[in-house]
């Protein structure tokens, strides 16, 4: 049974980093956030987001921190570190530049 | 910096591993509740929301698993639960840990201990600069004259070599000595090294200290009183004191220079008689009085030791055979002189010319030439043990594997991998073989230790520098032996297990998959039982061979006999102080209490030294070296204090004494051998003869015989009895060191301190030298023999005990598969003993088996010990129905006890049981 929903490994850390670009958010919000912006289309699994929300903090580019959510419960809030913002950057911009070419070759041919 | 920060997250979720799963396990519950709180607020119970999320979450152990890799440590992880739960089955199984490590530290530690003994006693080369261009040159054949050692050469001929080769870069030349240091009223006798010039910039050996002896302190006779101290020495005796560098010591009672310290490491060139101090060979005389080699032009007296670097372009065959013609000229030379062609005959002439030049290894010597042949033998020993342990340690994890056929299944049938048990089993070994290693090693470091004391000379053992770490490259070797096998034996089984259906494993079927195992077992324990047989062979020809010599005795009672050496030449002494301190001495220990009698030798007895000159008298002429007579010097009370009886004429009194020389009525006694051999069928008192010698020879009609003694052993325990005759001690007035013995009323170990004080008292200039009983020294000169005897006992013993592990572990796996079968033949009728039957008839074709390949191997192999054997020979009847018969016996007690338990297998049950 193919996963039509599941994220490039690539993709994923960046609509994470992106995110959770403006402000600190636990792993149940960031998958939320990603669903709701994309109008239900981007499906993000548990199986894959603790992964990477765990290779992400390995590689420094978020950090995490626990804290209060607004119901009072604790939960790990991960925010983005400098590396981490540098890093959005730059993949946002190789995303941008990936997906016009995309549309140039879609659009042309 | 990024990469600290990264390196400080992998150290957090390394060391705070707990801290870290237990936030991971929140943060995944966190996201569960939520889930959860989502679905009860769209509307579901409570009930239902839970499992509708489980449901959409799937399994939170793999996401864990997941989420915690990208940690990176989960290698480590399972490697560290692969550990634990090795322990924990290694724990579980603790017969078969313990017999698994016991074996293994058998193999491991015997071969370890063997292999750095010969390593130091025989392998290792000097400590100098490229050791293996430096060689010994010695000349082959007969000297015909007189001879330090086997590896020596006249002065002259070292100078001809040295100025006139094309092959050394440098040649240098030794002379081993012992002489007396001495300060205030400390004194002691020390190892000395006589060396040339050349010795240490030629060896590349410098100096931690100063200098070392340079040419120009060794350019001309009785010049240079200089000295070099071995760094052992220097910091045992001056407690490193580093101002003794250009003070003077005492040598002999001159007072020498210390220019230096040699090196760390470096005692010398022979290895088992570290040299204290160097000196030049120039000083020769005064090192050791009364033998004046240096100045002897006579070339019959061949005492140095000479040695050369090869030049770089130079192969060791290559110097030998250009060095031929040179050689034959100088002997050529020699051949001429009237030295030579006094003593000799035109025969003699002819096989001197015979003589070559031989290159040995520059690290050869004397210790090594006597041990090499019986370490390697020991070595070959230990390597048959860990044969036998590697089969041993194949059999037990054979015999594991197989009993854990089903917990593998399990594991399967849970979705293990099999890679991973695999490396659970690898684990295991490499925790056995660790364990094993670690056991073994500390073995191999005390018997070391050990077997250094007892079996090399005092001195030297004291001083011998032994790594207690055994070489890296047999440590490699063996621990790699075990591993191997440990994998080999240890894998294929569960690998072959993990191939079979699962199900038929997991079915209560006992060995279904294992058919094939207890085959390779029975090769294993039959060949087991073959080398055993051959290590028991060999234990009992070198026991044997030890009890023959022990048995021999002198010919004399050894018992109450102590016996020293002094030599107070070595102080200064001229010869008419040395000839009163003797004279003084017999009287002072004559009076000593609980001392029947002393008596003095200039020889001494039973250790392989001898004294030979060739005899003349009216009808018999010189002889070759072989059939010469051994002489010997003593005093008055000589033969009453060894026991020996005078059985014709009469002992020497001390009127008998006095100064004489040669030419004039010396009286001899000779022993029955003399008699017979050069008096056939004649009364031998009053019979006259004389000696041989090139300087000075004493004429036939000069020395008169009046006793005679019984035969009795001289040089060694192995001899027959030589012709031996005995002169008075004041006869020659050369008398340097002496050989006292005592005989004493009680055990003479109880007089040694008061000996050693009354000696202190009598001149504490002079020390006493090895002082041991006669029956220590006699044992101490079948070391060798011990060596080997007890050693190979132990490991006979090792071997048997390994392989009767096998036998029963092999025996009782038998057994327990076929308990069904044992069961149906007690309920039709068998008796009990018709069950043991049936077990013992396997274990008699086993060790039959292993019988039939040990006995001829035996019979092959024990010929190659030949040369180390006494008194049997190699094909010894008794010693091989003996191992035969205690081999068997042993087995069949280790099968009897699984037999025992099949015959009491209570038949319902054990048909129940499958």
């Amino acid at each position: 049974m193919g996963k039509p929903n599941d994220l490039v490994q690539g993709t994923l850390d960046l609509l994470i980093l992106k995110t959770i670009s403006l402000e600190p958010k636990h792993g149940w919000a960031i998958a939320k956030r990603i669903q709701q912006i994309s109008g239900e289309v981007l499906q993000v699994q548990q199986g894959s987001l603790y992964p990477a929300l765990h290779r992400l903090e390995q590689k420094a580019w978020i950090k995490a921190k626990w804290a209060d959510t607004e119901t009072g419960r604790k939960a790990k809030f991960y925010s983005l570190t400098a590396a981490g913002r540098a890093q959005l950057e730059k993949e946002a911009a190789n995303w941008s530049r990936l997906s016009v070419a995309i549309n140039l070759v879609m659009e042309t041919i | 910096m990024l990469w600290i920060q990264r390196l400080r997250l992998r150290f957090r979720t390394l060391f705070f591993r707990k801290h870290a799963i237990q936030e991971l396990n929140d943060e995944v519950q966190f996201h569960l509740e939520e889930l959860i709180a989502e679905n009860v607020a769209a509307g579901m119970s409570q009930e239902e929301a839970r499992h509708s999320a489980m449901r959409s979450f799937g399994n939170a152990t793999i996401l864990s698993e997941e989420a915690r890799e990208t940690w990176g440590w989960i290698t480590l992880e399972q490697i560290g639960k692969d550990v634990r739960y090795g322990f924990r089955a290694l724990r579980n199984n603790p017969l078969f840990t313990a017999v698994a490590v016991l074996t293994l530290a058998i193999g491991i530690g015997a071969n370890a201990a063997m292999f750095s003994l010969l390593d130091q006693v025989v392998l290792r080369p000097l400590p100098v600069r490229d050791p293996e261009r430096v060689v010994i040159v010695r000349e082959t054949g007969n000297h015909y004259g007189n001879s330090y050692g086997p590896n020596t050469i006249s002065w002259p001929m070292f100078e001809d070599l040295r100025d006139n080769n094309q092959v050394f870069s440098g040649m240098f030349c030794r002379f081993p000595a012992t002489v007396t240091i001495s300060e205030g009223d400390r004194a002691a006798q020390i190892s000395a090294e006589l060396v040339s010039g050349s010795y240490f910039p030629i060896l590349g050996v410098g100096a931690a200290l100063g200098r070392t002896i340079a040419p120009d302190d060794d350019a001309v006779p009785d010049s240079g009183p200089v000295v070099v101290l071995s760094y052992s020495f220097w910091r045992s005796y001056f407690d490193g004191d580093r101002s003794i560098v250009g003070r003077t010591i005492n040598l002999n009672g001159y007072a020498m220079t210390v220019i230096g310290i040699a090196q760390p490491g470096f005692d010398g060139v022979e290895l088992g008689r570290p040299a204290k101090v160097f000196v030049p060979i120039m000083m020769k005389t005064e090192m050791t009085p009364h033998s004046d080699g240096l100045k002897d032009r006579r070339r019959r007296l061949s005492w140095v030791t000479a040695y050369g670097r090869l030049k770089p372009d130079v192969s060791l065959k290559q110097a030998q055979l250009s060095l031929q013609p040179l050689m034959h000229s100088i002997l050529e030379m020699e051949a001429q002189q009237p030295e030579f062609t006094r003593s000799t005959t035109p025969s003699d002439r002819e096989s001197f010319l015979r003589n070559r030049v031989e290159l040995l290894p520059g690290s050869e010597n004397a210790l090594r030439s006597d041990m090499r042949k019986p370490l390697w033998l020991l070595v070959a020993l230990t390597g048959a043990v860990l044969l036998l342990a590697c089969a041993n340690l194949a059999n037990l994890l054979l015999a594991r594997a197989t009993a854990r056929e089903r917990e593998f299944a399990v594991r399967l049938a849970l979705g293990a991998g099999r890679l991973r048990i695999v490396r659970q089993l690898l684990t295991e070994s490499l925790l056995l073989s660790a364990a094993g290693a670690f056991v073994g090693l500390a073995l191999a470091f005390l018997t070391v230790r050990v077997l250094l004391r007892i079996y090399l000379p005092a001195d030297a053992a004291a001083e011998f520098v032994v790594s207690p770490i055994p070489d890296g490259r047999v440590l490699a070797f063996v621990v790699g032996a075990m591993l191997l096998t440990s994998f080999i034996f240890g894998l294929s089984p569960a690998l072959r297990g993990s191939r079979t259906e699962i199900t038929l494993s997991l079915k209560d079927k006992s060995g279904a998959a294992s058919e094939g195992g207890i085959l390779l077992r029975r090769m294993l324990v039959g060949i087991q039982v073959a080398l055993s047989l051959l290590l028991l062979v060999g234990a009992g020809l070198f026991v044997r061979t030890l009890r023959n010599l022990d048995s021999l005795g002198p010919g004399f009672p050894t018992d109450h006999l102590l016996t020293f050496r002094v030599d107070p030449s070595l102080n200064g002494y001229s010869d008419e102080q040395t000839k009163s301190f003797y004279q003084r001495l017999n009287v002072n220990l004559q009076g000593m209490p609980g001392v029947s009698s002393v008596g003095f030798s200039t020889m001494p007895l039973l250790k392989g030294y001898a004294w030979q000159n060739a005899i003349v008298g009216k009808d018999f002429e010189g002889a070759p070296i072989e059939e010469q007579p051994v002489l010997n010097h003593v005093g008055p009370g000589y033969f009453a204090t060894l026991g020996v009886p005078i059985v014709a004429g009469r002992d020497f009194t001390t009127q008998d004494l006095g100064p004489s020389n040669w030419r004039h009525d010396t009286y001899a006694v000779i022993n029955e051998s003399f008699a017979r051999k050069y008096f056939p069928g004649r009364d031998p008192i009053g019979q006259r003869f004389g000696l041989v010698n090139d300087m000075e020879p004493v004429n036939p009609e000069d020395i008169e015989v009046i006793g005679l003694i019984p035969d009795k052993k001289y040089r060694d325990l192995r001899e027959t009895p030589p012709a031996q005759a005995y002169f008075p001690y004041f006869e020659d007035a050369h008398f340097r060191f002496m050989n006292v013995y005592l005989r004493t009323q009680a055990d003479p170990r109880q007089f040694e301190n008061e000996l050693r004080e009354r000696m202190r008292q009598f001149d504490p200039h002079v020390p006493l030298v090895g002082l041991q009983t006669m029956n220590e020294q006699i044992g101490f000169s079948l070391r060798r023999e011990r060596l080997v005897a007890s050693l190979s006992a132990v490991f006979g013993g090792l071997a048997t005990l390994l392989a009767a592990i096998g036998l029963y572990g092999v025996m009782a796996y038998t057994v327990a598969r076929r308990t069904r079968e044992f069961g149906l033949r007690v309920a039709f009728g068998a008796l009990q003993r018709d069950v043991i039957w049936l077990v013992m008839r396997d274990v008699l074709i086993l060790v039959a088996a292993g019988l039939a390949l040990g006995v001829p191997l035996a019979f092959a192999l024990s010929t190659l010990v030949r040369s180390q054997l006494f008194g049997l020979g190699p094909h010894d009847t008794l010693t091989l129905v003996f191992s035969t018969l205690t081999l068997a016996l042993v087995a069949c007690l280790a099968g009897l006890i699984p037999a025992i338990k099949a015959s009491r297998a209570d038949p319902l049950q054990s048909i129940r049981s499958e």
